[in-house]
């Protein structure tokens, strides 16, 4: 039977890879003997044990029989004998190979420490993901999300005027908790010793680790700044393998860096950001490190061992576990200054077996978390992570990266493990002794002055809030929470009557659950957004369902104002929707 | 030289021709792979206290005598595993040595303890390839990534051993092998062997040495390996 012919795709697939392979790429294409000892290392096999193509070589095996078929001797002469027969030539082949490199591998490496060979598979299916990436062939999520990054410089599309807001959200918040302004956030400081950078999910979805990193640094009394641009140290061509994306974004950075005149570049807690700013983006810009690059989590634990910060860890008593990113521990040799932190600020700290570079991925790495049709898989994938995290008894899970803050938290909820995911900004900034150290001369009120509160006991008193939730308890939770706030809370429990009420009461912002019966969560936003009356209210959207972020910001209308997940922490909610409702009416003014 | 059938003499240099013709595709296939850029890697040392290039490089180097060094070969299922390893590819390296001294000194290999050795790794290593060829048929997972050279490649392996058995039982004269055409099978199928190593999976050991020290100076630069356990559980 005749095979059909390549189409152009793959012709230009094998012309790109011609220009990847390196001799340490070749080496990991021709060594590999078939031998299946990775096979055990790969949280995919041991949650599909029956599914045999789960094993990492038979991914890795995608990129081998293109390899083969073009490149080898025994496979130009003899294709069928070494498998090249089997490379892809349609597109329908690349679909297959897309759902296999995208949605079966994290590219968390572990498979490589476990074979004889020294195969680096992750490597190769990395650069599959390139060659996909390189033809248009990759997840919607994957496209979305190097499109934001190529074109806003961020891979979440924060702008920058909400980026820029988001800091003087956080300054305001500072200000208010300390009763003065020193700790506010600076920005694009020239000479400043420290460029602080940042994944873009904390603007958007956890404004409060910026906030929290700020405060360490004021307390500190560390020069510092935040830089207008170049400040996403994430970097999706790690992800979606396209070298060239890695370049520019990593080049962003650095050229603030330097622009700054900057002595160092320190890194939020995230993993792929770090691996991307610290050890891979020099290599994808093909410069040599503009100025040092540290974690924030390196940072931290000088300012503690230098008493430029004192913490008391009493504050932090529960039990806690410490989950290692596949990108820092493995890729990056970056695992023992966390443990040591850890165990200055916090009181109980239980070790997880296997760890450090052995560690299993949180199942949320290699851009997981934006593929939202591979979720299924994903979560039961997790159940190796579940059992190590269940058999910690720990109630907090603590990890230096937010693509496992996302990963961890949605394997909890789905393993009902009952613990809460942190990372150690959260727990320095709890455990910090601010009357230890350095604070602004106090001014001495006079007596017959009343100083003001810190905390506005009802930020949200005079607002009209409207609930939408299909589930009775976390219907009453949300309005028990806005109501304590100050708030009058409407509600509805399906999409239908949240349009119709939304017209008649016009809220200053619509809570709205993405999950449920009937009109759901997507389509009410969708009426809402195109609907005249209401497409002004702000919208926060609250779920318990991650993967469906994607499938909103997808919408061909304007983005919700608000995203939070499930469990919602309530001092998160009611600032939130402060804020969203302060920023709507600053916009409107 | 010792004194041999005319056949035997035409095996032997037939023999000697195939090794010459492996050493010069061998030095083709190694010229193959320098020919591609070696990649390096220009960020800052990762973890200097832990690692280093050097380090990484030669811990990863002698990674296939240090069954501990890997979670695969580190558990008591991986660890079989890797006890069959080291059987299978002991019984190839008697494998080639039959070959060669029974070429050159067979009188050697009729040593008690030289044969008795030579007999013992070689049957091991049978036996170790009857359980890999079922393994590879047997199991879902094997057969999904293995491709003809795979199932080949073994099976002419495990004949060989078969035969190999039989040749140091011919040479001491022991289970009945009497009949020279043993030797001179075997010396055959050992040129055919090494004539088809370098095209064929078998030639991993030659790429072994490559692919071990480049992802062990890698991860060894960033600090990563050799890899840091906590204490146990």
């Amino acid at each position: 039977m005749s095979r059909p012919a390549k189409t152009h795709k793959v012709k230009m697939m094998e012309q790109q890879l011609a220009k990847k392979l390196t001799r340490q790429v070749v080496g990991s294409l021709v060594g590999c003997v078939h031998c299946g000892m990775c096979n055990d290392a790969c949280h995919y096999v041991l949650a599909f044990p029956d599914d045999p193509k789960m094993t990492p070589s038979y991914k890795a095996d995608q990129l081998r029989k293109l390899f083969k078929a073009n490149f080898d001797w025994t496979g130009k002469a003899i294709p069928w004998w070494v498998g090249a027969d089997k490379a892809p030539l349609t597109d329908d082949d690349l679909e297959v190979i897309k759902d296999i490199s995208f949605g079966t591998c994290t590219n968390c490496r572990r498979c490589t420490l476990s074979c004889p060979m020294g195969v680096d598979t992750a490597t190769l299916n990395r650069i599959m993901r390139g060659l996909l990436s390189h033809v248009g062939v990759m997840p919607e999520g994957v496209r979305v999300v190097s499109k934001d990054q190529w074109e806003l410089g961020n891979q979440m599309g924060v702008l920058k005027e909400d980026y820029v807001d988001t800091l003087e959200w956080m300054s305001e918040e500072l200000e208010e908790d300390l009763g003065h302004g020193e700790a506010a956030i600076p920005v694009d400081k020239a000479g400043a010793k420290i460029m602080y950078c940042i994944n873009p999910r904390e603007v958007k979805y956890d404004p409060r680790t910026i906030k929290e990193a700020a405060l360490i640094f004021w307390a500190a009394g560390e020069s510092w700044t935040m830089p207008s641009e170049g400040w996403d140290n994430t970097n999706f061509g790690l992800f979606s393998g396209d070298d060239g994306l890695g370049g520019v974004s990593a080049r962003r950075e650095y050229d603030k860096a330097r622009q700054l005149g900057v002595e160092k570049i320190v890194i939020s807690e995230c993993g792929h950001g770090f691996r991307s700013t610290r050890c891979e983006g020099v290599n994808w810009a093909g410069e040599q490190q503009p100025v040092p690059m540290e974690s924030a989590v390196m940072t931290m634990l000088r300012f503690i061992k230098e008493g430029r910060i004192k913490v008391d860890p009493t504050r932090n008593p529960e039990r806690v576990t410490f989950h290692d990113s596949c990108n820092n521990a493995r890729s990056c040799g970056f695992y023992e200054e966390p443990r040591e932190l850890l165990k200055l600020v916090t009181m109980d700290f239980q070790e997880m077996y296997p760890n450090r570079a052995e560690n299993y991925c949180c199942t949320g790495g290699g851009g997981a978390m934006s593929m939202s049709e591979y979720t299924p898989r994903r979560l039961e994938s997790a159940k190796v992570k579940a059992d190590q995290i269940r058999a910690t008894g720990a109630k907090v899970v603590v990890t230096s990266c937010h693509n496992c803050v996302d990963g961890l938290s949605d394997l909890i909820k789905h393993y009902g493990l009952g613990c809460e995911v942190k990372q150690l900004v959260n727990l320095v900034a709890n455990a910090l002794v601010l009357d230890e150290v350095k604070e602004p001369e106090a001014v001495p009120a006079p007596a017959e002055i009343e100083v003001a509160p810190v905390a506005v006991a009802s930020p949200l008193a005079g607002r009209k809030i409207l609930v939408v939730d299909d589930e009775d308890d976390v219907r009453l939770f949300l309005t028990t929470v806005f109501e304590d706030a100050g708030a009058q809370v409407l509600t509805a429990s399906d999409g239908d009557t949240a349009v119709a009420v939304a017209r008649e009461h016009q809220p200053d912002l619509i809570s709205l659950d993405l999950s449920m019966p009937g009109k759901d969560g997507v389509e009410t936003f969708v009426e809402l957004r195109r609907t005249p009356e209401t497409e002004e209210i702000p919208v926060c959207v609250v779920t318990g369902h991650p993967e469906f972020r994607q499938v909103i910001y997808d919408r061909p209308v304007a983005p919700p104002e608000g995203y939070l997940g499930k469990p919602v922490d309530e001092d998160k909610l009611v600032a939130y929707a402060h804020h969203i409702i302060e920023h709507r009416e600053a916009k409107v003014h | 030289m010792h004194d041999v059938s005319p056949a035997l003499h035409t095996a032997e240099i037939i023999h000697w021709i195939a090794l010459a013709v492996m050493a010069v595709v061998y030095s083709l296939r190694i010229r193959w792979l320098l020919s591609f850029n070696l990649a390096r890697d220009r960020s800052v040392p990762g973890n200097p206290a832990q690692s280093n290039a050097k380090k990484g490089a030669r811990h990863s180097l002698f990674n296939v005598a240090m069954p501990w060094s890997m979670e695969s070969t580190r558990s008591r299922k991986g660890f079989g595993f890797y006890l069959s390893f080291v059987v299978f590819h002991l019984g190839v390296v008697a494998g080639i040595a039959l070959a060669f001294v029974s070429t050159i000194a067979p009188d050697v290999l009729r040593i008690p303890a030289v044969a008795t050795t030579m007999l013992a790794l070689i049957v091991g290593a049978f036996l170790v390839a009857l359980y890999r060829i079922a393994r590879r048929l047997l199991r879902p997972l094997m057969r999904l990534i293995s491709t003809p050279d795979d199932y080949f490649s073994l099976i002419m392996l495990t004949v060989w051993f078969g035969l190999g058995a039989c040749t140091q039982a011919h040479l001491i004269g022991a289970w009945g092998m009497t009949s020279e055409a043993i030797l001179i099978a075997y010396l055959y199928l050992t040129s055919f062997f090494l004539l088809y190593v370098p095209f064929s999976k078998i030639s991993h050991y030659l790429y072994y040495p490559f692919t071990r020290i480049y992802i062990g100076r890698a991860l060894g630069h960033r600090g990563s390996y050799p890899v840091v356990r906590g204490e146990e559980a």
